[in-house]
Parts: structure tokens; C-alpha cells; sequence
């Protein structure tokens, strides 16, 4: 019943309809819809059926638009890897799909990706492809949990079922240092080379965009704002920072017989 | 060389995979082939006063080290280390552990995380002894500081550490207190007052003894626990700094029945490693303290000498090579007692250039040359003058391998 209250809302539809864009799929309706007035129907239905279209093609982009967020230093300059967030406010109900599962290897002594961000309710896999063996673990109030030494993939996906964050550490390799930033927002990311990050088919309204990154040391208050998605206009936001950023040079990469 | 070649089976009946059955067990071998030139004065190893590891009369095809380091998973807190070594110049011990312990590490439950080690360890002071067993990493030989660490200390007893981690609390490095109580180390420091300081790869092993000096390095004379207390702080794994205090809490008027004395001895050690660029390593340590043996009541015939040594090294690692120059800068000072005059007190300084080079995962080249400029007066007692210029160029083959199963 839950689910179906979601779904007769604008924010529920547009979930459902990302989702689906999201699988690769269409709406299963619509194609229904088209291949029942090109089979059968006369002139009259179809002048109907094109009106019904062009009501269609209106509602729908008054159900889905876009939100581009970037973020740049102070000195101008595209920061990457910066999660954002974006979550509608005064919209609450469960997400309409089990969210995907993830990954986060470990490579080189180092966790790949460094920052990953998931929704709450994935199972996130830890395979060891390094030349060594690793102990991961985390105590954060988001999720505690330990992988015992290992090397490949012996260990079952961790449920991350707590939004926050997640630091990982490795306790033979202490400059192993993992982020897996666990959400509630159905909206998520991470921005890219340009410091930007593109959100498609948002349902209108206003949503809380929040930024985070480890190498971000602005204030909390100045990393969420409040955005007002149009029907048909794109949104945008941009983040420039007022600090800079923290500084975290690429550990060196040890040798393979280096206790380090 | 029959030490060698046994260790050489070894190696190879390891590295067919077959020892490795249990995946609780890691296992990293080395073999290491010298080829030495020299114009050094005797070297100490050999009965002389020389401050090289080899001299003019012990050099050409030599064996570097055959090592074998084990790690045995006993439980996923517990795991036991050993080090196994060879060096082909002591025939009654041609095979000893360097190294025998058990390290308990907890995961972390919070921001700060215990760990212990009991048995028979390094301190945690050397930036160059980096690798498995010990092994220095930007050169072949490690520093006079550090070569002496490795000769007359080692801990045998128990060491605990706290360290907190800061990657919980957004800090990218962490801050560690950590301490050690031992015994059977009371004899350190006659190494330093009958030869002064040296350059060397060759460590100590725990039962054999180092080329023909004549007393055994660890053994309990005074049944008085040593300690020793140090603190390092890590800043994003490119930097770090290393402070350690070393107390061995000999009573150096106790006696053993076969006439060993105890010595006191106590330093302190700095250090410090920064890695500015991503090909650049710039190290430096320094140590000063002072060793001291018979009883008060001998009053100016009480044997007392201080000592410092310190060196600065860069490294430059680009591909498979790397390239490193040090510096190095000794001295001992005796201030009262007797070994004979002249007193003993020893001026000097290295400096070192190394390239190596890794051939393959498991082949790596080092070429190493080491010019040491040094005054000592008791070379008079074996006819050399007191200051002398040594010099030694090596180039070592290493085939290296490490399995974990």
C-alpha cells in the first residue's frame, strides 16, 4: 500500500520513471499505449491520441527535469570525486527499487574508489585484488564491521543499513583510508573531472543538495543548500569554496616486499 | 659457502610453493650474491679494526645474505614472526633467527588502537630498515647508526603501542606512544667502545656472533630490565617524525661468571622521513648517548664514553631504479677509564651512493660505493695509523620472493 500511495504522487512517478531509464528500460505503459493506436484505431482516435501525446509530452516534462551542480575550488579550479546529494524536501517514502549494490577494492594498498557513495540499503562487496593481504575494518557509528586477513573475494557483501559515514581503515596497512558515504537522498553522486555532476528526471519541487568530501573543510553550513527544480527549465548550482582545499598526496607506492 | 648451499635448497624447496599449504602462512626469501672490491683496512669482522663490512683482503664473490622470513597466522589477533639468516662467515651458527616473536593487534574499536609484540624484535627506530628482515631499502648498507642498532640491540621481551588513528576523525595520519621492557641486552655497548662505529649490512643474529669478536651479544648479566619509551607522528604517510628513548638499566659493576661485565647503556633517537615529491625520499636520524662499564667506586677508571652518530639521505626512485647519496657523521668520545692508551675515542664521517635497480618482480641490482674518512687511535695497537680513508664499492644480485597461501 505504501508503495502504490509513492507511486500516485509526481515524486513517486518520476522514481519509478528514473528507475526504469536507469535499467535501460521504458515505461512499459506508454509502448503498450502506441502499439494498440497504430494496430487498430481510426482517424478519429488517432486526432485523440495525438492530443493525448502533446498533453502527455507536457505533463511529463513537468514531472522530470534537470539539476547540473559543479563545484570549484577558491581559486576557480573543477574539484572532483565530491559527493552531492540531493534530497526532496517534504517527500518522504522508501526508495522504489532496491538500491544497487557496490564495490570497493583494494589495489596497490590503496581502496578503489577512494570516496564511494551508496544508497542505504546496499551491499557493498570488498575483493582483495592487491599482491598482499588486508584486514578491513571500520568502527563508525554508521556501520561497524571487520573483514578478517584475506586476499580475493572469500567474504559475503557488507549491508550498509545507516546513512552517515563510513572511514575505512586497513589494520596491517594504516595509511589505507576508504570513504563509503551512505545515504537516504534518492538523488546521489559524484562529480566528475569538471567538477560537475548532472541529475536527470527530477520530479519538481525544492530538494536539499549537500556536498562532501574528505578534502573539503568548509563549514557544514555552506556544503547543503536549498534548490527549486522547474518544470522544463534546467537547474543549476554551483559551489565554490571558501577554503582550501585539505591537502592528501597519493600515498607512495610501496614495493612489494615493503612492510609498509 | 656449504651453509649457503643448503639455504639455497631451502629457497628453492620453498619458493616450488609446496611449504606454503595454509593460507595463514606468508613466507619472503632473499639471496643475496656480492661481488666486492675493496681498500679497506682489516675489517672488524675479520679481526681488525676496519670500519667496512668487507677489506682488501676479504672481498670479490661473497655471500650478501641468505634470509627467510616467516609469518604464521595463529589467530586473526595473533600472528608469529620469525627471520631466519645466513651470512656464510660464522661456522658454528652458519644458520640463526635474527628476529622471533609474536605480534597481537586487535582491530580497532575506536580512534586508538593497541598492539603488542613479545619475543625478540628491532626497536622501532631505523627509516632505512624498511623491508622484511630488517633489510635497509634505499642502499645495501644502512647508516653507522643504524648498523650499530642492528649489531648490539635487540629487544627481547615485550613492547605495547596506542595508536590513534586519525582517518576517523578526518585527519589523514596518526600519532603512536609506544614502549618496550626487555632483558639480555646487557652487553650493549662493547661493540661501540672496543671498534667505534661502522658501516655495515651485516645484523647480529640472536645465538651467533658478528665475524670474530669474541662475546655473544645477548645475555642477562645483571638481571635488571632495560626499557624504552619512543612517540612518532605520521602526517599523510609523507611525512614523519620519530623520537625514542633507550635506558638498558645495566648495572655496570655486575659481573658474570666468566668475567662478562654488564654495561649501561642509554640514548636518545630522533628521526624524521619526508617524501616531498612523489619520487623524492629525504631521511635523517640522529642519536647521542652514552655507555658506561665497572663500578663507581673505580672511580676515573670507570670506563665511560659518549657517543652520537646521524646521517641525511636522499632517495630518488623513478621506474624500477633508484638512486641514493647519505651522508653520515660519527664520533665516540672516552672521557675516563682505561682500555689501554690511547683512549678510544673515534671521528668520522661517509658518504654513500647507491643505484638499484629491479630487474624483474623477483631479480634486483644494487651497486653500492661507501668512502668513510675516520680517526681512531687504538689502530696504533695493530699498526695502522690512527686516520685512515676506507673505501668499498659492491654490486649485490638479489633474487627475492614472497608467497602468501
Amino acid at each position: 500500500m505504501r508503495l502504490r500511495k509513492l507511486l500516485n504522487t509526481e515524486y513517486g512517478q518520476a522514481m519509478l520513471y528514473s528507475r526504469l531509464i536507469h535499467l535501460g528500460q521504458k515505461p512499459a505503459r506508454s509502448g503498450t499505449a502506441t502499439e494498440f493506436a497504430l494496430g487498430r484505431c481510426g482517424f478519429a482516435t488517432w486526432i485523440t491520441l495525438l492530443c493525448v501525446c502533446a498533453v502527455g509530452l507536457v505533463a511529463g516534462s513537468c514531472r522530470a527535469a534537470g539539476l547540473t551542480v559543479s563545484v570549484v575550488d577558491r581559486q576557480g579550479h573543477p574539484v572532483v570525486d565530491v559527493v552531492v546529494t540531493a534530497a526532496p524536501i517534504g517527500v518522504t517514502g522508501p526508495p522504489a527499487s532496491l538500491p544497487a549494490g557496490a564495490v570497493m577494492d583494494q589495489v596497490n594498498r590503496a581502496f578503489v574508489p577512494g570516496v564511494l557513495v551508496v544508497a542505504v540499503g546496499a551491499r557493498v562487496e570488498f575483493p582483495n585484488n592487491d599482491s598482499v593481504s588486508h584486514q578491513v575494518y571500520s568502527f563508525s557509528p554508521a556501520k561497524r564491521f571487520q573483514l578478517p586477513l584475506y586476499k580475493g573475494k572469500p567474504h559475503d557483501p557488507a549491508l550498509f543499513d545507516r546513512p552517515g559515514l563510513v572511514v575505512l581503515g586497513c589494520n596491517i596497512h594504516d595509511q589505507m583510508v576508504g570513504y563509503i558515504y551512505v545515504t537516504d537522498a534518492p538523488y546521489f553522486g559524484k562529480t566528475d573531472a569538471d567538477g560537475s555532476l548532472a541529475f536527470k528526471d527530477l520530479a519538481d519541487g525544492e530538494y536539499q543538495v549537500t556536498f562532501w568530501s574528505p578534502l573539503v573543510a568548509d563549514s557544514p553550513e555552506l556544503l547543503t543548500r536549498k534548490i527549486h527544480v522547474d518544470a522544463g527549465a534546467a537547474a543549476s548550482t554551483r559551489l565554490q569554496l571558501t577554503r582550501n582545499l585539505r591537502t592528501r598526496p597519493e600515498p607512495r607506492m610501496r614495493k612489494g616486499d615493503w612492510e609498509y | 659457502m656449504r651453509c649457503a648451499s643448503w639455504l639455497l635448497v631451502l629457497l628453492c624447496a620453498v619458493s616450488s610453493r609446496q611449504v606454503c599449504a595454509s593460507d595463514t602462512l606468508t613466507i619472503a626469501g632473499t639471496l643475496d650474491l656480492r661481488w666486492v672490491a675493496s681498500n679497506a683496512e682489516t675489517s672488524y669482522m675479520n679481526g681488525g679494526l676496519g670500519p667496512l663490512r668487507f677489506d682488501a683482503d676479504h672481498d670479490g664473490l661473497r655471500l650478501g645474505r641468505a634470509m627467510l622470513a616467516g609469518s604464521l597466522r595463529l589467530t586473526d589477533l595473533i600472528t608469529v614472526h620469525g627471520v631466519l639468516d645466513a651470512y656464510g662467515d660464522d661456522p658454528d651458527k652458519p644458520v640463526d633467527f635474527s628476529e622471533l616473536y609474536a605480534e597481537v593487534r586487535p582491530f580497532p574499536t575506536n580512534a586508538v588502537r593497541w598492539s603488542a609484540r613479545v619475543g625478540a624484535f628491532h626497536m622501532p627506530i631505523s627509516l632505512e630498515n624498511r623491508a622484511v628482515g630488517w633489510t635497509p631499502v634505499y642502499s645495501i648498507t644502512p647508516s653507522a647508526l643504524n648498523t650499530w642498532l642492528g649489531e648490539e640491540f635487540r629487544t627481547i621481551g615485550l613492547e605495547g603501542e596506542a595508536r590513534w588513528l586519525g582517518a576517523s576523525s578526518g585527519y589523514y595520519g596518526d600519532v603512536a606512544l609506544v614502549a618496550g621492557a626487555y632483558g639480555w641486552n646487557d652487553p650493549a655497548g662493547v661493540l661501540l667502545a672496543t671498534r667505534g662505529f661502522a658501516l655495515s649490512d651485516r645484523t647480529s643474529t640472536l645465538i651467533g656472533s658478528l665475524g670474530r669478536t669474541p662475546f655473544g651479544f645477548f645475555r642477562e648479566i645483571d638481571h635488571r630490565p632495560g626499557y624504552y619509551s619512543g612517540l612518532s607522528w605520521r602526517h599523510h604517510d609523507t611525512f614523519e617524525l620519530r623520537a625514542l628513548y633507550y635506558d638498558n638499566r645495566g648495572n655496570p659493576a655486575a659481573t658474570a661468571a666468566d668475567g662478562d661485565g654488564a654495561w649501561r647503556t642509554y640514548f636518545w633517537s630522533y628521526g624524521a622521513r619526508l617524501e616531498p615529491a612523489n619520487h623524492w625520499t629525504l631521511l635523517a636520524q640522529y642519536m647521542d648517548g652514552e655507555t658506561t662499564i665497572g663500578p663507581d667506586s673505580a672511580g676515573p677508571d670507570q670506563f665511560n664514553m659518549t657517543f652520537h652518530a646521524g646521517f641525511a639521505l636522499a632517495s630518488f626512485e623513478w621506474g624500477r631504479q633508484l638512486l641514493t647519496a647519505r651522508y653520515d657523521d660519527f664520533g665516540t668520545n672516552q672521557y675516563s677509564g682505561f682500555y689501554g692508551p690511547p683512549p678510544a675515542d673515534q671521528a668520522g664521517h661517509s658518504w654513500t651512493l647507491a643505484w638499484g635497480y629491479d630487474l624483474t618482480e623477483h631479480w634486483q641490482l644494487f651497486v653500492e660505493g661507501i668512502r668513510v674518512t675516520s680517526s681512531y687511535p687504538p689502530r696504533l695497537s695493530v699498526g695502522e695509523p690512527p686516520a685512515r680513508v676506507d673505501s668499498q664499492l659492491q654490486a649485490a644480485v638479489r633474487y627475492r620472493f614472497r608467497l602468501e597461501r
